[in-house]
């Protein structure tokens, strides 16, 4: 290597036009390339206001009902109970024989017209009866009690406002304006909706029973799927030989993750309910059916985590002399959780708001209490969401989206949970 | 027992029985078909630091982990050949290997410390082999061994901060100290001053000198210098064989291998 070989350079001029122009084409491309990614940023934060501000304005009506007041006269009535009567073991069986529909029905006519049973929901019955259990001396009294007001009642509250506007309506809304003025009328926070299940009259529907069967099949879940997902990642880890069937399971694994969740529900049919016998429309079923598609996503992000442990942690472990379950339970495990919980997120996320592998193994009944047990037939959010999407009176359409606020503040709310447990153990670091 | 095996041929000093910690005969190390290893035979004198030396690659670590079976937690590495500690064969079905790492402690080329508090670095190994009954003893284990370590009146009003938020030496004495804490018989480093700064390699090449008596110290270095200051006894290993082993002052200014001098001369490195 000599210097003839490399002929003298002229030294490079900083300052020429070309290269002011290639600084400034340089600050131009770097300043567009921020632009685009704020774009990006401010079109999916859009997006997700925009999702928010209608269920929540939509949604927000559905929590709340109008009531009407019946000032029901109990000692006049059909109804021949005394409350001594009600006072023995067979109290249930006297309340469901006596005829409170017909009562309630009689004193919505007596009070409001010809037209009275139109103002009270079909559920208004149920009230009286709630009140009399609950204090059996009312029988010898008269007494106002606030029941659920019809759909139309409730849609004459909301004024006049967004809806298709008919005669009828517009009679409702004035005399929604006379009751009101006449304080026969209130509205409040539905207790019924916050408690109960679902009903074919949505002034009587719940999100209880829907809310309910969700937080049982995701206890199943991920009390299935956390620890199995854990437990394969640690095998096919640390422990598996690098071979032909480990190379098979690892692929079938990565597969399964991606196999469209219809598939699990048909599995789960085949297996849970056709070979297995559990219960049809059960949180067991839906919750096994779940953690079947959940596994694979903890088993990948788990794999992941694990590897991301640095070796030099392991030596150090192995070298004071802890055995290799130490190493994996006081290091491995403990260094690779955040990422375990970062992938059990995305799983169970996803696993929550599924529908359709649930809509197979027949958690699309219409299940009007809510479940007591993971064996009871159940509904979830997602398949009540659905189902009510699908009515046809129009009080389900902000039950819907009522009901779609509580599935996304379940889904914050388990995040959460994950998150704070994340950030718990990435302190350790 | 000892008296069937034949002296290492390569072996320059009778190390005096009673001082004698570990002996290697015909030491094979492979990794799946590769030999890394070829008929190492070695006495480790109690008394002494030993370096291992040689060009990179020779086979200086991976002799160094066989010593605490660190080779058995890589899958294809299979060692042949006899290793006795205090005349036991440590390759014995009957040795129990969490006890010989207690008892041989590891000492890595990169700092090491868990990413957990000082004190938890230190208190992890006494921990695990049960070797305090009460909290009061494991804080005097943690600081008599960071003391000993020269790292206690650096740490000591840090305890609770995280092991990987100190400098690279102090990391590298802390990993000492955590070795230290088990109360090992044997200390072996590998390159422990490879990943730091000259002031952090002196202080080091200090504690080693101060460690020296208490523990049997095998530190394996590509540093001549290094060997020259730290140890008293050197081994000079090329191509996986150990070519010479002698008093450390005698192999650098009097080696009787022409491999070993062309090392030392700096014609190959
Ligand atoms: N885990 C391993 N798997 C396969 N070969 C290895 C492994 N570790 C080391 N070797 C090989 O063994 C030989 C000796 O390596 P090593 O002991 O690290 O040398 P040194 O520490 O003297 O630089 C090298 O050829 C190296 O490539
Ligand atoms: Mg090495």
């Amino acid at each position: 290597m000599n210097a003839a070989q490399f002929p003298a350079r002229e030294p490079t001029d900083w300052t020429t036009d070309a290269m002011q122009r290639r600084i400034r084409a340089r600050y131009r491309a770097e300043k567009r390339f921020r632009i685009y990614g704020l774009f990006a940023v401010l079109l999916s934060a859009g997006f997700l206001a925009f999702l928010l501000i209608t269920m929540l304005s939509s949604g927000a009506r559905g929590f709340t009902q109008t009531e009407i007041a019946l000032p029901v006269d109990f000692a006049a009535s059909d109804i021949f109970l005394e409350p001594a009567q009600l006072e023995g073991g067979d109290r249930d069986q006297l309340l469901a024989g006596a005829d409170f529909q017909g009562l309630a029905e009689q004193t919505a006519i007596d009070a409001y017209g010809e037209d009275g049973t139109m103002l009270i929901s079909n559920g208004a019955w149920l009230r009286l009866r709630e009140a009399v259990a609950d204090d059996p001396e009312l029988l010898r009294r008269e007494e106002r009690i606030w029941v659920q007001a019809s759909t139309e009642v409730d849609f004459a509250a909301r004024g006049a406002d967004g809806l298709h506007m008919t005669d009828e309506r517009r009679a409702m809304i004035d005399r929604y304006a006379q009751l009101e003025a006449d304080g026969n009328v209130r509205r409040g926070l539905s207790w019924t909706f916050l408690s109960s299940a679902d009903s074919s009259d949505p002034t009587l529907v719940g999100i209880w029973g829907a809310f309910k069967g969700s937080l049982l099949t995701m206890i199943v879940t991920i009390a299935l799927a956390f620890p199995v997902g854990v437990l394969a990642a640690v095998y096919l880890e640390e422990y598996a030989p690098k071979n032909r069937w480990t190379d098979l399971i690892e692929v079938s694994i990565n597969n399964l993750a991606a196999v469209p969740s219809i598939i699990f529900g048909l599995l789960g049919l085949a297996v849970f309910i056709n070979t297995f016998h559990l219960p049809r429309s059960a949180a067991i079923v839906g919750g096994l059916t779940l953690a079947l598609m959940t596994m694979p996503v903890i088993v990948i992000a788990g794999r992941n985590a694990i590897k991301t442990v640095p070796p030099s942690i392991r030596d150090a472990a192995l070298g004071v002399g802890a055995s290799p379950v130490q190493v994996l339970t006081h290091h491995v495990l403990p260094l690779s959780l955040p990422g375990i919980l970062t992938g059990t997120i995305i799983g169970m996320s996803r696993a929550l708001g599924e529908t359709a592998p649930l809509l197979l193994i027949g958690m699309r009944a219409f299940v009007p209490s809510p479940p007591s047990g993971f064996t009871d037939a159940a509904t979830v959010l997602p398949v009540q969401i659905f189902l009510w999407s699908d009515e046809l009176d129009p009080g389900f359409v902000e039950k819907t989206s009522a009901a779609i606020i509580v599935l996304l503040v379940f889904l914050l709310a388990m995040n959460g949970i994950a998150i704070w447990l994340r950030n718990k153990y990435e302190q350790r670091w | 027992m000892n008296d069937e095996i034949a002296a290492p041929a390569t072996d320059r000093i009778a190390i005096p029985p009673e001082t004698l910690k570990m002996t290697a005969r015909d030491v094979d190390v492979f990794y799946g078909a590769k030999q890394a290893i070829e008929k190492v035979s070695i006495d480790i004198g109690m008394d002494h630091v030993t370096a291992f030396i040689g060009p990179s690659g020779c086979g200086k670590s991976t002799f160094l982990r066989t010593l605490n079976r660190m080779n058995d937690t890589i899958p294809i590495a299979r060692v042949t050949g006899q290793i006795e500690l205090d005349g036991e064969n440590i390759y014995d079905a009957s040795m129990d290997v969490v006890q010989l790492r207690a008892r041989v402690g590891m000492v890595f080329q990169k700092p090491n410390p868990f990413p957990k508090s000082i004190f938890e670095n230190v208190a992890y190994g006494p921990r695990i082999h049960g070797l305090s009954t009460s909290k009061a003893e494991l804080e005097e284990i943690v600081e008599k061994s960071l003391v000993r370590a020269g790292l206690w009146d650096e740490v000591k009003d840090r305890l609770t901060e995280s092991g990987t938020a100190l400098s690279g030496g102090q990391q590298q004495r802390l990993c000492i100290a955590r070795a230290i804490a088990v109360d090992p018989e044997v200390i072996l480093m590998d390159e422990p001053c490879s990943a730091l700064d000259p002031i952090a390699t002196a202080k080091i090449e200090e504690l080693i000198h101060e460690l020296r008596g208490r523990y049997a110290i095998v530190i394996v270095t590509h540093n001549m210098q290094q060997a020259a200051r730290v140890s008293q006894r050197t081994a000079f290993f090329h191509l996986g064989t150990l070519v010479e082993y002698g008093e450390t002052s005698d192999l650098f200014t009097n080696p009787q291998k022409e491999r070993t001098k062309d090392y030392i001369t700096g014609r190959y490195g």
